[in-house]
């Protein structure tokens, strides 16, 4: 009987000697003491560092400091932002027009900062649309959308927008392969034969940014994932990594993973420039396309339809193009800082190959073929790689570069950053992430001169990091030292949507070029009201133009009457301040779009269609001074065929 | 009589978990359990499915293992037995009962061994994932990394009571063996 | 070594940065404008940051007649940035009417606050005195000493000089 209880107790003994969580020791934490010294930024003061990171499915972009992780801003791009009226102003409901009309949503992936001669400038941000095919790009003066070009003849477009050396481009890949051209209603089961990858090249004007599709690359109907610009020597050329060179377009899951080794394709676009200038190319009509562009002057976007793309067919041209063979499912593609090495990470890849822009050109100069796709021809394997890092991790993603040699890949399935070394491939470090980090980012670390002191984890999951908010959880960005022989994790902050990818420069770089308010004599817009002597109310039929302005703190006019159920309203807010961060807003009750917040110096405008009459009050919704409850007004609705006349007035009293 | 309070303790077994499988990876640090009972699979089995199907593991599911419609009927056997030798209580008897309760543990560790290395190593030529020279074998008892994930399996409430059972029954029979042989001498 | 350069800009750029950020403990609220200097003639931050007292006007020359194109420039400045609260009669709007204005101040004092609020409500009794009075901070309407010379020329005008 004792024995018996012996047993039992010897069972349950080892029942609770189960491991912890063998994987990643005692403490998930893993920060050490002097984090919290190294993350502090204290109240009043400012970071060091701009943090872009894309908002994923939430279409916008976020902004950060670092090292302290506070998010400072979002930038709203590609989806509708009540929060000041992006996408709901009259002004701004251009920038979101495309071919197939007003898209209120779409899916930011790649913040990539301009470039000059390799290296950050600090003028604009470009970021991809995934969706419904777009670029847009942030002006880093006003932290604003100022332009949004819509990608014809393309779908999925992941590999975007990778500026080139001097941001003489930004690019486009179909992630999808579709049909081309006026036939495009074709069985699925044809893909084989009617689908086609696409690659077009943005051309990016120097002075205005003003951004054109400036020529298009017909290829293969692979998956073209990512991309990055060659760089110094490799300059004049894009890569792309390549899937399903199976063309399976069903359950690709499985069946676009089955070939050990896919594709990195390399473009030779000054060629590509050259045979367009020889008019070498084909002209392509099909589906219009969108140019939408923000104005300064009027504080408006203005949508051009254009249509016609200049197509160059890959498999007619000689040296346009080549294919890499790489490693299984290539996802992302790296160039590091001195043009020569080029990581492309095979996300199902047991190694992680580091090709070499000089044999490259060698193979290419030798003809060292393995047969070609369509005529384009796939370089020897061995002939192009400078070699493999062995056994780096497991799913790796994307790679990041500092200043001191060393390479940062994140790998997926692993949950970890591997810190190897580019010129011998060794792997010297690693570092888990919490959890299943996708890119990475060292500020400047896509550039010719990277930063060496942080890395940041961009991750998809957070599961148990944050205080739990229902099935929905926080996104999450994880910051670590890369400053010594060791990483360290220093501190998790929180993101917006999904912080898909992110570019990170030294604040210095932008915080010099501020705009603070838009000066009001400079205000060209057509309804604008510079004083308040140019405030008016006109009735054009049915529409009614309001002409307001706002000063701290009050309304002119302040009290408008005559206005007539089914009317259109149109409020056009000139904000008269003249100093920095003096917004005021204007919301009105009844309105069936959002508010709108106006900057110094600037008029927006708000559409408002009353549906029955009384007296509806309208009020400023940014508190903008000791006063500000007192910032309100009414405007009088009555009956659509009432007498009222139009009359506006403010500081009027009865007698 | 300890015997008999043994053997009626496997009936414990029928409402316990047999065999407890976890996994751990970064991304899962609250672990992923299996838990194997007599007769069915419970715990985090689909989530294991799921992450599984990447490297071309099977599926699995209660009917691959026809273990399971077995051994409930076989627990029966055991304890009728037990309970038939604690009446009986001869040296005789006391052998037979352990030998059996040994003979049948090695049996099922033999199995679960096989089972894993059929799964471990029985993989899907069109996987995702393939890694060459990988195999994916759980650990039979212990602790066994494959690729980002930890694997420990080790007997749950059921097996250590089964585990208790046996081990009464060898500490009587080294009793009733060498101790009494010892005081012949 | 052009790197080298880059950085130093950098650290220099950080130092008068810095420098400038010390001296705004005399003025709260002092915001040095960045990329468009609002001060084409005198009273320009120098190098040093200071913004006070350096930055003040100290002395304005008056002129009789009145300038016919400052007065105009002037009334148009007025219209857009000034008049929303201040009207050209006694009254008060949000802030106080402009009639008798300069007879009451100095133009000096007129200008300065025109042209450097946050400096006059920091230092200025009698610019303490009416934000107590009206408890609106009178906005930086971003205005030029030169503007704000115009200003005080279509104020003399108000007034009735000639």
């Amino acid at each position: 009987m004792i024995a018996l209880v012996a047993v039992m107790g010897v069972g349950l003994g080892l029942t609770g000697c189960k491991p912890k969580s063998p994987i990643n020791g005692e403490s998930t934490s893993a920060a050490s003491g002097s984090a919290a010294e190294e993350v502090y930024v204290a109240p009043g003061e400012k970071d060091d560092y701009y943090l872009f990171t894309s908002g994923g499915f939430s279409g916008q972009l976020g902004v950060y400091g670092l090292p302290s992780g506070r998010m400072l801003r979002q930038i709203p791009i590609f989806s509708q932002h009540a929060e000041n009226g992006w996408g709901y102003s009259e002004e701004s409901k251009p920038m979101l027009m495309t071919s197939y009309g007003f898209i209120p949503w779409d899916d930011s992936h790649h913040p990539k900062l301009s470039q000059t001669e390799g290296k950050q400038d600090g003028r604009w941000l470009f970021i991809n649309g995934n969706n419904t095919p777009r670029i847009a790009r942030i002006d880093l003066k006003t932290f604003r959308t100022v332009e949004i070009i819509e990608i014809p003849n393309s779908s999925g477009n992941h590999s975007s927008p990778f500026p080139t050396e001097n941001t003489e481009y930004v690019v486009a890949g179909t992630r999808f392969a579709v049909p081309m051209g006026d036939n495009r209603d074709v069985a699925i089961n044809t893909y084989k034969e009617n689908f086609k990858g696409m690659i077009s090249y943005i051309s990016v004007d120097k002075e205005s940014g003003h951004m054109d599709v400036a020529f298009q690359i017909l290829l293969p109907g692979f998956d073209y994932d990512l991309s990055h610009a060659g760089k110094g020597p490799s300059h004049g050329w894009s890569f792309f990594t390549t899937y399903n060179t199976e063309e399976s377009h069903t359950m690709k899951e499985v069946n676009a993973s089955q070939r050990d080794k896919d594709f990195l394709t390399a473009i030779n676009w000054k060629l590509a420039e050259q045979l367009v200038a020889e008019g070498k190319f084909e002209e392509y009509g099909g589906r219009p396309y969108y140019v939408n562009r923000w104005d300064e002057a009027t504080h408006s976007a203005v949508s051009t339809q254009k249509t016609g793309t200049k197509v160059l067919d890959a498999s007619k041209y000689p040296g346009l193009v080549y294919f890499l063979p790489c490693p299984k499912s290539p996802h992302g593609v790296d160039v590091n800082p001195t043009g020569e090495f080029i990581v492309a990470s095979g996300k199902l890849a047991a190694t992680l190959p580091v090709f070499q822009f000089s044999k490259i050109q060698e193979a290419i100069a030798n003809n060292d073929f393995d047969g070609d796709v369509n005529g384009i021809p796939i370089l020897k394997y061995e002939s192009v790689i400078a070699g493999e890092v062995a056994k780096p991790g497991l799913g790796p993603l994307h790679t990041e570069f500092d200043d001191k040699g060393f390479a940062y890949t994140s790998m997926f399935v692993s949950s970890e950053i591997v810190k190897w070394n580019v010129a011998t491939r060794e792997v010297v470090d690693r570092i888990p992430t919490y959890y299943s980090i996708g890119h990475l980012c060292v500020p400047a670390g896509d550039s010719k001169n990277p930063t060496g002191k942080y890395v940041i984890a961009l991750n998809k999951i957070t599961k148990d990091r944050y205080l739990p908010t229902g099935p929905e959880l926080t996104q999450s960005a994880q910051l670590i030292d890369i400053s010594g022989d060791k990483m360290r994790m220093l501190l998790d902050f929180p993101t917006i949507g999904e912080p898909h990818y992110a570019q990170a420069c030294p604040a210095s770089l932008l915080t010099e070029n501020q705009v603070r308010i838009y000066p009001i004599e400079e205000n060209n817009h057509p309804y604008a009201a510079k004083g308040e002597k140019e405030t008016s109310v006109e009735r054009k039929g049915n529409e009614v133009h309001i002409k307001m302005t706002t000063i701290r703190s009050h309304f002119a006019p302040d009290n408008i009457e005559g206005i007539k159920v089914g009317d259109k309203v149109y409020w056009h807010i000139t904000n008269l301040e003249q100093d920095w961060d003096i917004p005021h807003g204007f919301a009105v009750q009844g309105a069936a779009n959002s508010e709108l917040l106006v900057m110094p110096g600037e008029t927006a405008t708000l559409l408002w269609e009353p549906k029955e009459a009384g007296v509806v009050s309208f009020y400023c919704s940014d508190f903008c001074s000791a006063l500000h409850q007192e910032m309100q007004g009414y405007v009088r609705v009555s009956p659509a065929n009432s007498n009222v006349p139009l009359t506006w007035s403010l500081n009027q009293t009865a007698e | 009589m300890a015997i008999g309070i043994s053997a009626l303790l496997l009936i414990a077994v029928y409402f316990l978990p047999v065999w407890s499988i976890q996994l751990w990876a970064p991304q899962y640090p609250e672990g992923i359990e299996m838990l194997i009972w007599l007769n069915r699979l419970s715990g985090d089995v689909e989530i294991i499915n799921g992450l599984n199907h990447y490297i071309g593991m099977k599926h699995i599911s209660e009917d691959m293992f026809p273990e399971l419609a077995l051994l409930p009927y076989g627990m029966v056997l055991l304890i009728v037995f037990g309970l038939f030798v604690a009446w009986r209580g001869t040296k005789f008897w006391l052998n037979a009962w352990t030998l059996l309760l040994v003979l049948s543990a090695v049996g099922l560790l033999i199995d679960m061994y096989q089972w894993g290395y059929d799964y471990g190593h029985n993989l899907d030529p069109k996987a995702a994932i393939q890694v060459p020279n990988m195999a994916y074998q759980p650990p039979l008892l212990g602790y066994k990394l494959l690729l980002n994930f930890g694997a420990y399996s080790i007997p749950d409430t059921g097996g250590w009571i089964f585990a208790a059972v046996i081990g009464t029954a060898v500490i009587f029979w080294a009793k009733e063996t060498i101790i009494k042989r010892k005081q012949h001498a | 070594m052009q790197k080298i350069t880059q950085i130093l800009g950098i650290l220099i750029l950080g130092f008068i940065l810095q420098s400038c950020s010390g001296s705004g403990t005399t003025t709260e609220n002092t915001t040095t404008p960045v990329g468009k200097p609002d001060a084409e003639e005198g009273g320009a931050p120098d190098a040093s940051g200071k913004v006070s007292p350096d930055y003040a006007i100290k002395e304005v020359e008056l002129t009789i007649p009145l300038e016919a194109g400052m007065v105009e420039e002037g009334k148009t400045i007025s219209e857009m940035k000034c008049t929303s609260c201040h009207s050209l009669a006694e009254n008060r709007l949000v802030g106080p009417g402009w009639k008798g204005i300069t007879t009451r101040r100095k133009p000096e004092w007129i200008m300065n606050m025109i042209t450097n609020v946050d400096m006059m409500l920091a230092e200025d009794e009698e610019a303490q005195k009416m934000l107590e009075e009206c408890l609106v901070r009178m906005p930086n309407q971003n205005i030029t000493v030169a503007e704000s010379r115009s200003i005080l020329e279509f104020m003399r005008h108000n007034d009735g000089v000639q």
